[in-house]
């Protein structure tokens, strides 16, 4: 339904446009009138950036995108937006906007050496086909790789998982979405046996207590920071909290600073939990019927590679701990063992193995974590007096212990960048299950995510090298033959063994295991840590690479073919944000050039390959699963003759254009009007967005993760529903039978989730009866200990460096970087340093300085104060800007369960350059 | 104490004039990745990035930009340095804006549609900036004077 502005919004456009006090030139107030009278067509959208999930109103005229407003009606956002909601008209207009394939070509034929040249679309698929036979001749399935992001719409990443998955056999599909939110689904899985949060946005209002942990949410959730800073000037007893490695935007808001040392946010939950356990504000009816307790292996190491392959020499000494550590006198006391004690890291290959464990351990885990040893532990800011510290740590200890308080505690990449992502996750749901806040209005532990469809596209679609969409994954049996079912594969088509994940695909890049990588809505070669591998990879071993993009990106520039992409206004498509709210859009514009949406690309594409390609027996190392010879997957060419399926056939014909899709015709009256250049570029009558949506929407109806039908999210009424939906009705707290249709009657609550939920029992060293229970309807309190990040500064390297984001760029900067209002704003990535240790340096304000670690080093202007306030030993650098390459220097280390990458610590220094 | 209006781009300048060259690209040529996006050079070199421009600019001493569209909110054409952070209580920017009405020489008002508690009572104008509005920096970005990188063909 097209939008025609009420008069509340006309009352606005005039109050910001005709009151001459805003400074606007008069001819601009009247020309702001005089547009609203031009016939702009309004339809409503969803904003092309963070994981808060903002509705927005998208103004097009003459197949251009003129204006963006916030939907009054939304009820994330009522009509805000944040600086970069603002500028969704302008990514779109960048002048370097790809608009023709570019392949690396020298005479005449594609040359890894050789320059950028405009090719046709034939070309360019002709050599992607060419060398994907090549190397998957070499190597198999697992020789080839697919990278997205959170940023693909839910159909993108539903056609990208079946052309891996089922059309290829491979599981080497991984999002850079990995390192935003692995480690919350993994908690959410190991906690709840379910993925996604229970909670909703509504809980901003519900609440009393907001605390944020790691989550800079002024400056990366503005408008969510919008509203708890409206909650908190409405109400007097509502509490703000933020904890942070650095003062921050968001702590100007908080009634409470705490500045932590980096990885001590293990220690503070084990305090909290400490003193709820023993002044007796456990909800302990909570705890008995919902809850179990669970611990797990502590030798995990750090997800970095466990030998010297490939390593600079300065590099070996990190590497190291993958293998062995020794305790250092905080480890050993949280620990109970030995300072000095060396702990060969045993349960690296199975890392997130957990088992029940009886209250009393569970008390004995906590019992070091005294307010004294955590304040000594976790005090991040040295200038600040240990005594002021401790009334800090006390204060939020008893906001949680208060039993009149609602709490939600939020977090971002603090937590989920972290080498103990999911440990700190299981954590903050440890304090909330203790005292019963959680699955209740206004209650809850709530992970943010960070890109705008990490949860509608990522985690729900399963765009994961171990998953399948609607929460399965590829080494269940069942799981595997439901989803052959439904896709109508021959059995045993999808490949049980797990691929590799973002971070292990660049090391196989670097070793020659993958040779054929397409990168589709993600710019990895500059976002993924330790980067000075993987750009000599790309560029120096015998591999292709091919980016699909909308503008040149740093990853473009080590790529061998450069695709241009349709950009989100430019076709249909949907999101879902951090509340499990899933939101459609229609095509507003269409894409520039030659530009095609990653959807037509990838449909295209499949037309390359005849079943008997690549549905033949294929070599799969390690394969090791019932039903399945060693090390390989089963020709499956016979059975799809026997389902009608003949060896010419193509994955095109048996993944996409199927007979059932082919039944959701295009045009379609749910369009009123917009086009759809996927239908029109491909010269087809039935329309892919629909059909393929309807498709994955069926693998999650009635398991949980129900969402309503396609015409249903266009609806005038609807903005966006939050799932399950089940008989029209969404969900916006899980779990609690009041409110969720799967929560069993008479439960109150009801985990319901379905993963994990056979344990065995032991201790907390480890299991000691094998006999597995079974755990229905509950959720596991885990105690996990405080451990060392694997790189601390030293002598040599004598900073901790943090990277992350600010407001007014997104990501690696490819689309805020060409808006001219937020480059003007911040044009640089600047080295925030302490006053004193830029002193010590010798370093002014805008001085230019080497920042260096084992891994590389690159050149920075020095920030003193700004924004963000760095403790002294501290340094912080954003990575939106590829001129100022801070990935160069970063740890590829991860949360081993999680393969999260920690982006928030690791050691450098800082010199006058 | 008066300061004069020194807002420093000049180095910014002269990488902005090559950057523009490659917005036509693609061209007939051959491209090297060089010469491709935000950042000239190969991936292998390690840039110098160039001084940041700072404003200088005190409240009134500049001319708040044209906006890219109507209703697009204006970005702030002075300096912000000791006016932010904006507190649970502290607000410097209301400080001048804060005011109901124009006067000749003096801050811009904050608009009407900044009082309108969007969640509990969007019809109803009220005296004062309601909270969801409250932290004028969600919206309003600064400005340093930096040029662009690549031109932007954004017509409203």
């Amino acid at each position: 339904m097209s939008w025609n502005p009420t008069r509340r919004e006309f009352l606005e456009a005039g109050a910001a446009a005709a009151v001459a006090g805003t400074g606007l030139r008069p001819g601009e107030a009247r020309a702001g009138q005089a547009a609203e009278q031009k016939g702009w067509r309004w339809d409503r959208g969803v904003c092309r950036f963070c994981g808060v999930g903002c509705g927005i109103l998208v103004a097009t005229e003459g197949g251009r995108v003129t204006a963006v407003r916030g939907d009054p009606d939304h009820p994330v956002n009522r009509g805000l937006l944040c600086a970069k909601g603002y500028a969704n008209p302008q990514i779109l207009y960048g002048e370097d906007r790809l608009t023709r394939p570019l392949l690396r070509r020298r005479n005449g034929r594609f040359d890894k050496n050789g320059d950028f040249v405009p090719v046709s679309w034939t070309e360019a698929f002709d050599v992607m086909e060419r060398e994907w036979k090549r190397h998957h001749k070499a190597l198999g399935p697992t020789g080839v790789a697919i990278m997205g992001s959170g940023q693909w719409t839910i159909q993108e990443g539903y056609a990208a998982v079946k052309l891996a998955k089922a059309g290829w056999r491979t599981n080497n599909i991984d999002p850079s979405a990995r390192h935003g939110m692995a480690s919350a689904v993994a908690a959410l899985m190991q906690t709840f046996g379910s993925d996604q949060a229970a909670g909703c946005y509504d809980d901003i209002e519900l609440t009393d207590t907001a605390v944020l942990w790691g989550a800079n949410m002024a400056e990366t959730h503005p408008v969510l920071w919008a509203r708890i800073c409206d909650a908190r000037r409405s109400s007097p007893a509502y509490r703000v909290v933020n904890l942070t490695t650095f003062a921050n935007r968001s702590s100007e808001m908080s009634d409470l600073e705490i500045v932590f040392k980096p990885n001590a946010d293990l220690a503070i939950w084990n305090y909290i939990a400490r003193e709820i356990v023993t002044h007796n504000a456990m909800d302990r009816e909570f705890v008995e019927h919902h809850c179990v307790f669970a611990a797990g292996p502590v030798d995990i190491g750090f997800g970095m590679r466990g030998d010297d392959a490939q390593a600079f020499p300065a590099e070996l000494d990190t590497r190291a701990q993958e293998r062995e550590l020794v305790l250092s006198r905080e480890e050993a006391v949280a620990q109970r063992r030995r300072p000095g004690e060396p702990i060969r890291q045993s349960h690296v290959s199975n890392p997130g193995q957990h088992w029940l464990i009886g209250f009393d351990d569970f008390k004995r885990g906590l019992e070091p974590y005294t307010l004294d040893v955590v304040a000594e532990m976790a005090r991040g800011d040295p200038d600040e007096p240990i005594g002021a510290f401790k009334e800090k740590l006390h204060h939020l200890a008893e906001l949680y212990a208060d039993r009149r308080r609602k709490v939600v505690s939020f977090w971002s990449m603090g937590f989920n960048q972290h080498t103990r992502g999911t440990w700190v996750n299981e954590q903050a749901y440890m304090v909330h299950l203790l005292t019963g806040r959680q699955a209740r209005p206004g209650n809850g532990a709530f992970s943010l995510a960070g890109q705008p469809s990490a949860c509608g596209t990522a985690r729900e679609v399963g765009t994961f090298s171990h998953r399948l969409p609607a929460d399965m994954v590829v080494d269940d049996p069942g799981h595997r033959a439901r989803v052959e079912q439904h896709w109508k594969l021959p059995p045993r088509t999808l490949n049980p063994k797990a691929g590799s994940h973002i971070t292990q695909m660049m090391r196989d890049l670097e070793d020659g295991r993958i040779r054929w990588l397409w990168v589709q809505v993600a710019n990895p070669f500059q976002s993924t840590a330790n980067a000075n591998h993987w750009i000599r990879a790309a560029r120096e071993k015998d591999c292709f690479i091919v980016v699909s993009d909308v503008y040149p990106t740093l990853s473009c520039k080590v790529a061998d073919l450069i695709l241009p992409s349709a950009m989100t206004f430019e076709k249909w498509g949907g999101y879902g944000n951090s509340e499990r709210r899933t939101q459609l859009w229609r095509e507003q514009v269409p894409p520039p050039g030659e530009a095609r949406s990653d959807l037509w690309q990838m449909l295209e594409f499949s037309k390359r390959f005849r079943i008997d390609e690549v549905w033949g027996r294929q070599p799969v190392a390690g394969l090791r699963a019932d039903g399945f010879e060693d090390g390989a997957l089963p020709d499956v060419v016979a059975e799809a003759r026997a389902m009608g399926h003949g060896k010419d056939r193509t994955l095109h014909q048996v993944l996409f254009a199927t007979p059932e899709a082919q039944r959701f015709a295009w045009p379609d009256p749910v369009a009123e009007g917009h086009e759809n250049h996927t239908a029109i570029h491909a010269g087809i009558s039935w329309f892919p967005e629909k059909a393929l949506f309807e498709e994955y929407a069926g693998l999650g109806r009635g398991r949980g993760q129900d969402l309503a039908e396609f015409d249903v999210y266009y609806r005038g009424d609807v903005r966006g529903l939050r799932w399950p939906v089940v008989n029209g009705k969404e969900t916006p707290w899980r779990f609690n039978e009041q409110y969720d249709r799967h929560a069993r009657r008479g439960s109150g609550i009801d985990f319901y989730g379905s993963a994990m939920q056979r344990l065995p029992s032991g201790d907390l060293e480890g299991p000691t009866r094998n006999e597995p229970t079974s755990l229905s309807g509950k959720a596991k309190i885990f105690f996990r200990p405080y451990a060392d990040p694997p790189e601390s500064p030293d002598a040599a390297w004598d900073l901790w460096l943090c990277t992350g984001r600010l407001l007014e760029h997104w990501q690696s900067g490819s689309l805020t970087r060409r808006v001219p209002e937020l480059n003007g704003a911040v044009p640089q990535a600047l080295l925030f340093m302490h006053a004193r240790d830029a002193a010590a340096r010798g370093l002014a304000r805008g001085d230019l300085a080497w920042v260096e670690s084992r891994r590389g080093r690159i050149r920075a202007r020095v920030e003193i104060g700004g924004r963000n306030r760095v403790p002294r030993g501290t340094v912080y650098l954003p990575f939106f800007d590829e001129g100022v390459f801070v990935n160069k220097v970063t740890l590829d280390a991860t949360c081993p369960i999680s393969r999260g990458t920690d982006f928030k610590k690791c050691a450098v220094r800082v010199v006058k350059a | 104490m008066r300061m004069p209006v020194i807002v420093i781009a000049a180095a910014a300048l002269g990488c902005a004039a090559s950057r523009l060259d490659h917005a036509r690209f693609p061209g007939a040529g051959p491209v090297p990745d060089a010469a491709l996006g935000l950042a000239r050079g190969s991936v292998f070199d390690i840039p110098v990035p160039p001084p940041v421009p700072v404003n200088a600019a005190r409240p009134g001493e500049a001319l708040v930009a044209p906006r890219p569209y109507p209703g697009a909110p204006p970005v702030i054409p002075h300096a912000t340095g000791g006016l932010l952070p904006i507190g649970a209580r502290e607000n410097a920017c209301l400080g001048c804006h804060g005011v109901r009405e124009r006067k000749p020489g003096e801050a811009a008002p904050v608009p009407g549609s900044h009082t309108l508690d969007p969640r509990r009572a969007p019809d109803q104008p009220a005296a004062e900036v309601a909270g969801a509005w409250w932290v004028c920096t969600t919206c309003h970005v600064g400005r340093t004077g930096a040029r662009p990188l690549v031109g932007n063909g954004f017509r409203p």
